[in-house]
C-alpha cells in the first residue's frame, strides 16, 4: 500500500467516524435507573415516544444504563467532570441540590400539576426551579399481618396483656386498635405485644423489624416517625432544630424496641432486603417499609402469609400523619449534546399519556386525578401511593439542598451510634446538629 | 565503543515503558491527589481548586471519626495479621506431611482466597442473616437461639473471623513453601545430634521460616489496614461508625460528604502510614538477613 492509498483509507475512516459521531449527537441519550421496574417502565415510555409521528429522527431517545451500585456516586463524578455522554439523567429528591450546578431547569407540560399534584412535583424542585420530571415515587407503608391484628382485636382476653405491656413500657394503659387508627404509641405497644421476648404467647418471634443500619435511606424510613411529632431539619430562619423532643422521643422508642427484643438483634445491620427477608419469614407482625416492597411482601409465591399482609399509611402523631417521600426523576444535563431534543422528551414525559404508559409498565409514579383513574384498575397499589403521598407526603426543610445526602449520612452515623449504645442521646443530637450546621450553613 | 554506548543505554531503554506506565497510571494521580489535598475542592469546583495550605489535614486530624477509623483499622489489621500468621504457620507445619503426599489439597485450601472480598461480604450477609442464613437457622434449630452476629457487640469479632478465614490460606501458602525449602540435611544433622521434634521446630525450623512469616505479617497488616470491600458490603460503616475503616472513611468523605480535599488529605495520611510500615518491614528483613 503506497502513501496515497494509506492517506485515502485514513481519510475515509475519519469520515465514517465523524458521521457516526454526528449520528450519536442527533439522538437524545437518557441515563436511567438500571434494572428493576424503573428500567422496564422507562424503556416502554421511550419506545412510545420514539413511535410518535412528530418525533423527528434527531429526537429519537436512546437509553443508557449502568450498574446500580454506587450509581449516584458515579453520576456525581461524571457530571462534575462535565460529561456529555448523556443528555438527560436520573436524579433523586435528596440529590437535586448536589447535581443542580451541573444541570439546567426544565419546563414541564402545562397539565403536569394535574397529573402528579404539587407535592410530587416539589420532589423534583430546587430553589424554586423544576429540575426534573417526577417518575418513580417512594413513600412508606405500614405493613401488618391482618390475621394477627384481627385475632388481637377480637380476643378480649388478650387486651389485658396488651394494656399491661403498654403500662410497663409507656406508662399508660392502652387498648388495641386497627392499624389505620394507630398513633405511634399504638405501633410501639403492638410491636412489643407480638414480641416473644416480651410476651411469651406471641405467635411470632418479633413484633416489628427496624432498619437500623448506618445508611442514609434508613434515616428516611425513620423520619416519618419524628415528623408526626413536628420534627424538621431547620426552622424558617435556617436554625437547625434536630435537638428537639420531636426527635428525642422517636429515637428513644427505637432504642427501646431494639433493647426489648421487639426487632431482630441484628437490626443494626438491616436495610431494605434484610427487613423484607425477616418479614417474609412470617416471624414479624408489623413493619414500616418502602412502598416498593409491596410487590414482594404481598406476593403469595414469594412470602409466607402474603395473603394476610395489608398496608396502611404510617401512624399518626400529635402533629398528624406523615410519610417521607422522595422521587426519582429525569432532568437535563447542562452539557447535553442535544438539549432541545432532551427538553422535548422531558416535557412529553410529564404529560398524562406518558405517565399512564409509565405506570402501566411497572413504574411507580405518584399520580392524581384523571391519570390515576386511568391506571387504577391495573395498578391498585398506585392509588394508595398517590393518596398517601398527596395526603401525608413531606420533604424535610433542606431535604433537597446540595448537602441533603450528607445530612442523612450524619444523622445515620449519630443515631445508629445511639441505638448501638456507643453514644448517648445528647451526644448523638449534638453531633448531628454540629454536622448539619456545617453542611447547611 | 558503540557496544559500550549501547550497553550504557540498554537498561534505561528497557525500563522506560515501565517507568512511563507507572508515571502515567500511578504518578500523575498521586501528584494530583497531593495537590488536591492542599486545596479547597468539592464536586462543584473540581476543575478550579483553591490552594488553602494545611486546612484539610487540620480538618482530618480534628475529626473524631478519623481517629475512630484509624483505631479500627489498626486494631483490625494487627489482630487479623497476627491470627492469620499464627494459624497459617500452624497449618503449614501441621499439614505439611499431608500436603506433600496430596499436593492437590493445597488448591482446595487456597479457594477462599480466590473469592472477591466484596463477594465474601455479600455471601456472609446472607449466611449470617437470622431468617435466611443457614448458620442461624441450624443454631435456632439445635439450640433454640443464635447469636446476633452483626449486632453492635459482635460485629468486630464477625468481620475479624471472616477476614481471617479468607486470608489465612495466603499465609499458609507462603509458610508451606518456606517450610519445604528448608534444607533437609540441616534437619537430619540436628536429629543425629539428638534434637527432639519440638527442639527441631523451635531452634531450627521456626528461625528459618521467620523471615517469611514477617513478610506475610506485613503484607497482611497493610491489606488489613486498608480494608474496604467485604466490610463495606457486610455492615457498611457500622452502627455509629463502629466498622468504619480508614478506607471507608475516605470513601464516605469523598463521595457522600463531597469533601474531596479532606478525603484526599486522609488518603495521603493512609499512604504515608502504609509506606512507613513497608519501609520498616524492609529494614527488619534486611537486618534479619545480615
Amino acid at each position: 500500500m503506497n502513501g496515497t492509498q494509506r492517506f485515502r483509507k485514513l481519510a475515509a475512516g475519519v469520515a465514517i467516524a465523524t458521521a457516526l459521531a454526528g449520528y450519536a449527537h442527533a439522538e437524545v441519550t437518557v441515563l436511567g435507573w438500571p434494572g428493576g421496574p424503573e428500567e422496564t417502565a422507562l424503556r416502554a415510555a421511550a419506545q412510545a415516544y420514539n413511535a410518535l409521528p412528530d418525533t423527528a429522527a434527531d429526537e429519537q431517545v436512546s437509553l443508557l444504563f449502568f450498574n446500580r451500585d454506587g450509581f449516584f456516586d458515579k453520576l456525581q463524578a461524571d457530571m462534575a467532570a462535565g460529561t456529555d455522554a448523556f443528555d438527560a439523567n436520573l436524579l433523586a429528591t435528596y440529590s437535586i441540590g448536589r447535581y443542580a450546578p451541573f444541570m439546567e431547569p426544565i419546563e414541564l407540560d402545562p397539565g403536569a400539576a394535574d397529573v402528579f399534584g404539587d407535592t410530587v412535583l416539589e420532589t423534583m424542585q430546587f430553589e424554586g426551579e423544576q429540575y426534573g420530571v417526577p417518575l418513580d415515587l417512594s413513600a412508606h407503608f405500614m405493613y401488618y399481618r391482618t390475621d394477627l391484628i384481627d385475632a388481637l382485636l377480637e380476643d378480649e382476653s388478650a387486651h389485658a396483656r396488651y394494656s399491661a405491656i403498654a403500662e410497663e413500657y409507656l406508662g399508660q394503659a392502652m387498648a388495641p386498635k386497627h392499624p389505620d387508627d394507630w398513633t405511634w404509641d399504638d405501633y410501639v405497644v403492638t410491636s412489643l405485644y407480638f414480641t416473644q421476648a416480651v410476651n411469651r404467647d406471641s405467635p411470632v418471634r418479633y413484633g416489628t423489624v427496624l432498619q437500623m443500619q448506618n445508611l442514609l435511606f434508613n434515616m428516611m424510613v425513620f423520619h416519618s416517625y419524628p415528623r408526626a411529632y413536628g420534627a424538621d431539619w431547620m426552622d424558617a430562619d435556617g436554625t437547625i432544630t434536630v435537638d428537639s423532643d420531636a426527635y428525642r422521643l422517636p429515637l428513644e422508642r427505637y432504642k427501646m424496641l431494639l433493647d426489648a427484643g421487639a426487632t431482630p438483634r441484628d437490626s443494626l445491620s438491616y436495610e431494605f432486603p434484610e427487613a423484607n427477608a425477616a418479614y417474609n419469614s412470617g416471624q414479624v407482625a408489623v413493619m414500616l417499609q418502602w412502598n416498593g416492597a409491596a410487590g414482594e411482601l404481598m406476593d403469595p409465591d414469594n412470602a409466607m402469609h402474603a395473603e394476610n399482609v395489608a398496608v396502611v399509611a404510617p401512624p399518626a402523631g400529635p402533629e398528624g400523619r406523615f410519610t417521607h417521600i422522595h422521587g426519582l426523576g429525569l432532568g437535563l444535563n447542562e452539557n447535553a449534546r442535544n438539549p432541545e431534543g432532551a427538553r422535548k422528551f422531558l416535557e412529553w414525559l410529564s404529560t398524562e399519556d406518558a405517565a399512564v404508559i409509565y405506570a402501566r409498565n411497572s413504574g411507580a409514579p405518584g399520580l392524581t386525578g384523571n391519570a390515576l383513574a386511568r391506571v387504577a384498575d391495573d395498578r391498585p397499589d398506585l392509588v394508595q401511593l398517590g393518596e398517601f403521598a398527596s395526603s401525608y407526603g413531606f420533604v424535610m426543610n433542606g431535604g433537597t439542598s446540595a448537602s441533603a445526602l450528607s445530612v442523612y449520612e450524619a444523622q445515620a452515623q449519630a443515631f445508629t451510634g445511639y441505638w448501638a449504645g456507643t453514644q448517648t442521646l445528647d451526644e448523638a443530637l449534638r453531633n448531628v446538629e454540629r454536622a448539619m450546621a456545617d453542611l447547611l450553613e | 565503543m558503540n557496544t559500550r554506548i549501547g550497553s550504557q543505554y540498554e537498561n534505561p531503554i528497557l525500563a522506560a515503558p515501565m517507568i512511563v506506565f507507572l508515571l502515567l497510571l500511578l504518578g500523575f494521580p498521586s501528584l494530583l491527589n497531593i495537590i488536591y489535598s492542599f486545596s479547597a475542592v468539592g464536586f462543584s469546583n473540581i476543575r478550579t481548586p483553591e490552594f488553602q495550605g494545611l486546612q484539610n489535614y487540620q480538618a482530618v486530624f480534628n475529626d473524631p471519626m478519623f481517629w475512630q477509623a484509624t483505631r479500627f483499622s489498626l486494631k483490625f489489621a494487627t489482630l487479623t495479621a497476627l491470627a492469620e500468621c499464627g494459624l497459617g504457620l500452624f497449618l503449614a507445619i501441621f499439614l505439611s506431611p499431608l500436603l506433600r503426599q496430596r499436593p492437590w489439597l493445597l488448591a482446595i485450601l487456597m479457594m477462599p482466597m480466590m473469592v472477591a472480598p466484596a463477594m465474601m461480604g455479600l455471601m456472609y450477609r446472607l449466611v449470617l442473616h437470622e431468617f435466611v442464613g443457614p448458620l442461624p437457622h441450624y443454631l435456632f434449630k439445635w439450640f433454640g437461639d443464635s447469636p446476633a452476629f452483626l449486632s453492635a457487640s459482635n460485629v468486630f469479632t464477625t468481620v475479624f473471623v471472616i477476614e481471617t478465614l479468607q486470608w489465612t490460606p495466603f499465609v499458609l501458602l507462603l509458610c508451606y513453601m518456606a517450610y519445604n525449602a528448608i534444607n533437609p540435611e540441616i534437619k537430619e544433622a540436628a536429629t543425629v545430634d539428638g534434637a527432639r521434634p519440638h527442639q527441631l521446630l523451635w531452634y531450627i525450623e521456626l528461625p528459618l521460616i521467620l523471615p517469611t512469616v514477617a513478610v506475610a505479617f506485613f503484607i497482611r497488616f497493610i491489606d488489613g489496614f486498608r480494608i474496604f470491600d467485604n466490610i463495606f458490603v457486610l455492615t457498611g460503616a457500622g452502627a455509629g461508625g463502629s466498622t468504619t475503616s480508614l478506607s471507608i472513611y475516605i470513601y464516605q468523605t469523598f463521595f457522600r460528604a463531597g469533601d474531596i480535599g479532606k478525603a484526599l488529605a486522609a488518603s495521603v495520611v493512609l499512604f504515608v502510614v502504609s509506606f512507613l510500615v513497608l519501609f520498616i518491614a524492609i529494614r527488619v528483613l534486611r537486618r534479619g538477613k545480615r
